[in-house]
């Protein structure tokens, strides 16, 4: 037997601890994680109250959990040996087949009563005709997708319930439920594979059902040019950990008609207001995530003015899910005002009164609007 | 600081070996006390001085015990006075608040209550200063003439926040005349292994089962909620023997030699056998200093279970500030009195499969104690268990069952001697070294993915 060779397991050891203590040590620091879209923490600073506090100690712990060598090879590691083990779906992310990366269902414990109960509320204060739409989750639409072990999707008993506590109010309700399934089922691909929203063709999909439930004429398919771009990377993606799936595709859908002469997009933060001529952010498909391409992403206000339209004003109460189809709610009304509670803390009922607008729409992805809690500051 | 994470690994343990090594022999010593007092005081630095309080308590309580020592009943009192002292420190940081709240359930008590932060470490390494002043009035161990020495013992980090309890008659001799060397450093570097995969790769998975299994809980059914305690007692054990395993390698690395602390406790045959397999430095410590000198079992009948009641009532205590634990500990005591008085001639009768499931629905149920300190949810969770109204077995618990199946598996068979029986058949062999060094890399990626994933938390609400 070799004695040195014995000791290899020590060699193992301390060249792993050793070389990675360094290299944490000497590699330059990044500032941002774009796989997590967040600041990566800064070296806490050190002085007696933070040291005896226990702060710096945190800080630091966290400084280095952030800035570990080789940080995303680590998360692909153990998202594959979970996923090996027969652990799918251990950071919330179903690994499927053909690809598909999707979000768990949503718990049953959730807030979708008291959120439509918040609208219901809503639509009395401002009395204008109040349409109310629901993206089913993927994992409901693509259930032939999914792992054979997985958590039940529940969108047929919360739609149900919805729309059954909506009877009887002057919210109108749109279910995609049966467009959604019968598009999919001939072989629409109307979600993303690697992030939770809808394709491009999901929210045409979504539109058209709304155009026919409020009695207006859709845009036409054919008015659109269609745009593909390779190599998007979404949020299931970056969530998972699963690095080694195929890049998805983004298809814009463009209306040569809408010029820049023609489109006025003004973004609202705070006080600022920030003009544009067009509904597409070309500068996020340098991204991974590219989705941002649509309307530039999450704002608190957003207003689209579209001179192509004579008339229509519509103010929407959204998530990210209504940005890609925004373009098309703008060929359909002249004015579209897109309002995110999450960021946006006034009067709404003001906004439309102000405004004058003549329809309100709410459209969520039901998975946010199980679990989100900034829509009951509505007033 | 806990031995799985990124800062202990990375930073502190590269860091301290590196530096241990160069030191010379001399002031090896001194430095470990340094670096201990950085491990424990990271986070908490004030505890520190309490710690050091302790220490210094101790060791002058030694000084004084030693130097009265001709006369026994005079050294009796500065031996009296240090382990009031010790206990009465562990009985105001641990045992206040719960004491306080029990005095004002009586009528016209009303004490003002408050909370104070359990320091880190304080049952283990307060029960070791203890073993140092009682073992010096034995003569089991030599006093300490080093206060460095001995606040090396105490503050010691492989053993200092869970164990094992090192008696310090076990370690008086090493303090001093340890020779590290590169095949204890071997094998110190292996056990490091073993028992940080219990603790990242089975520990914490089925903690996580157990978690995901208390998020529905009132509708997992039978088995589901039989599952779910089974990953509770998966994970309790290779956390805390994992712990340990960390503790005697990284002692071995540093030419330390611990007791083992556990002893493969889910094989055993009787609640008696468990007791000897589980803990081990634990109920050492119960039975050298209190089981025995209260007469242990060389006395009357009653006597014997008056003595057995107050271990185990102290054993549980022991474990947390809280009533389950003293019952959890009563639950034991008085399952040992029946098995050494009643069961243990009919227990031997019986078969060995049979034997080995009454101590396993023993031990487990055991673990329902443990874990629930609110009683009428213990009590729920028990009721469940035998419930069969609830149908077998849940929808989301079968999702958690079968997501967890896999290292449930794993870990039923690593709480059996199977690993170790072979690796001892095959550790002469030739290319043995293969093997465990791809274990070390498997365990060390795999571990370090985990840990770094921990962190990881994509924000997708992002804006600027």
């Amino acid at each position: 037997m070799n004695k040195k060779l014995m000791l290899l397991p020590s060699l193992v050891f301390l060249c792993f601890i050793f070389i990675l203590s360094a290299l944490f040590i000497i590699t330059p620091k990044k500032d941002y994680s774009s796989s997590e879209k967040r600041y990566l923490a800064d070296f806490p600073e050190a002085n007696i109250s933070t040291v005896t506090d226990g702060s710096f100690e945190d800080g630091f712990e966290e400084y280095l959990d952030d800035h570990f060598p080789f940080r995303n090879m680590w998360i692909g590691i153990n998202a594959y040996c979970n996923y090996f083990i027969g652990n799918n779906g251990n950071d919330g992310v179903y690994k499927c087949s053909d690809g598909y990366l999707i979000n768990q269902p949503i718990s049953t414990q959730n807030r979708v009563n008291t959120n439509v109960e918040t609208l219901k509320k809503f639509s009395k204060t401002t009395g204008i005709p109040t349409t109310f739409m629901l993206a089913p989750s993927t994992g409901y639409i693509m259930s032939d997708k999914l792992p054979t072990v997985h958590n039940e999707y529940i969108d047929d008993s919360v739609l149900d319930s919805v729309r059954s506590s909506l009877k009887g109010s002057k919210i109108g309700f749109v279910d995609l439920r049966g467009s959604f399934k019968e598009a999919a089922a001939n072989g629409c691909r109307l979600y993303y594979h690697t992030d939770h929203h809808w394709t491009t063709r999901g929210a045409y999909t979504a539109y058209t059902e709304l155009c026919n439930f409020l009695g207006t004429e859709p845009k036409s398919e054919t008015a659109y040019e269609k745009e593909s771009y390779k190599n998007f990377y979404g949020t299931t993606y970056s969530t998972s950990g699963f690095w080694f799936t195929p890049p998805d595709e983004i298809e814009l859908w463009i209306n040569r008609k809408n010029t820049e002469k023609k489109i006025d997009v003004t973004i609202t933060e705070g006080d600022k207001k920030t003009e544009y001529h067009s509904m597409f952010f070309r500068n996020h498909l340098e991204e991974d995530d590219k989705y941002p391409v649509f309307i530039d992403g999450n704002h608190s206000v957003e207003t689209i003015v579209n001179r192509n339209v004579k008339d229509g004003k519509v103010l929407v109460l959204k998530d990210s899910f209504c940005h890609s189809m925004t373009p098309f709610l703008a060929d359909s009304f002249n004015t579209v005002t897109l309002v995110d509670m999450r960021y946006y803390k006034n009067s709404v009922s003001k906004l439309v009164k102000e405004g004058g607008y003549d329809q309100i729409l709410v459209v969520y992805g039901i998975d946010n609007f199980a679990t989100d809690t900034d829509l009951v500051w509505l007033k | 600081m806990v031995f799985s994470s990124l800062i202990f690994l990375f930073e502190y343990l590269a860091f301290t070996l590196l530096v241990y090594y160069i030191v010379p022999r001399k002031g090896r010593n001194i430095f470990l006390f340094f670096v201990n007092l950085l491990f424990y005081g990271w986070g908490e630095p004030v505890m520190v001085f309490l710690m050091l309080f302790s220490i210094v308590i101790n060791y002058i309580g030694g000084y004084f015990v030693e130097k009265c020592k001709p006369d026994k009943k005079k050294a009796k009192i500065p031996l009296v006075l240090t382990v009031i002292a010790d206990i009465g420190i562990l009985a105001f940081f641990k045992y206040s608040a719960m004491i306080i709240d029990t005095i004002n359930l009586l009528p016209f008590f009303n004490l003002p209550t408050f909370s104070l932060a359990l320091p880190i470490g304080i049952s283990f390494y307060t029960f070791q200063t203890m073993s140092y002043v009682i073992d010096v009035y034995r003569d089991d161990a030599p006093v300490s003439r080093s206060l460095i020495d001995f606040g090396t013992y105490v503050a010691l980090f492989p053993q200092l926040i869970a164990g094992p309890i090192v008696r310090y008659k076990d370690v008086a001799f090493q303090l001093r005349h340890r020779r590290e060397n590169i095949l204890q450093f071997n094998r110190g570097v292996k056990l490091f292994m073993v028992g940080l995969g219990k603790k990242v790769l089975i520990a914490n998975q089925m903690g996580a089962m157990w978690d995901a299994m208390q998020a529905t809980a009132g509708h997992n059914g039978v088995l589901g909620n039989w599952i779910g305690i089974a990953g509770y007692t998966m994970q309790i054990y290779f956390d805390f023997s994992g712990y340990s395993d960390m503790a005697c390698g990284l002692g071995n690395m540093f030419g330390f030699q611990f007791l083992k602390n556990f002893n493969y406790p889910y094989i055993s045959k009787s609640v008696t056998e468990f007791w000897r397999r589980w803990h081990i430095s634990l109920s050492t410590w119960f039975r050298e200093y209190v089981y025995i000198p209260l007469g242990g079992n060389r006395c009357k009948i009653p006597r014997q279970i008056f003595n057995l009641l107050v271990v185990w009532f102290c054993t549980g205590l022991w474990h947390g500030a809280s009533y389950n634990f003293i019952l959890w500990g009563l639950y034991y005591g008085l399952i040992l009195i029946i098995e050494k008085f009643v069961l243990h001639k009919f227990l031997e009768k019986l078969p060995r499969i049979l034997r080995h499931i009454y101590t396993i629905v023993i031990f487990m149920l055991g673990w329902v104690i443990f874990y629930f300190e609110d009683m009428g949810k213990m009590g729920n969770f028990f009721i469940s268990l035998f419930n069969f109204s609830d149908g077998i077995i849940g929808a989301e618990a079968l999702v958690v069952a079968s997501r967890y199946f896999l290292i449930l598996l794993i870990a039923i068979a690593a709480c059996t001697p199977l690993g170790a029986t072979v690796y001892n058949k095959l550790r002469e062999k030739k290319y043995i070294w293969i093997a465990e060094t791809l274990f070390c890399i498997i365990v060390l990626v795999i571990s370090v993915a985990a840990m770094v994933t921990q962190s990881y938390n994509p924000f997708l609400y992002f804006r600027f």
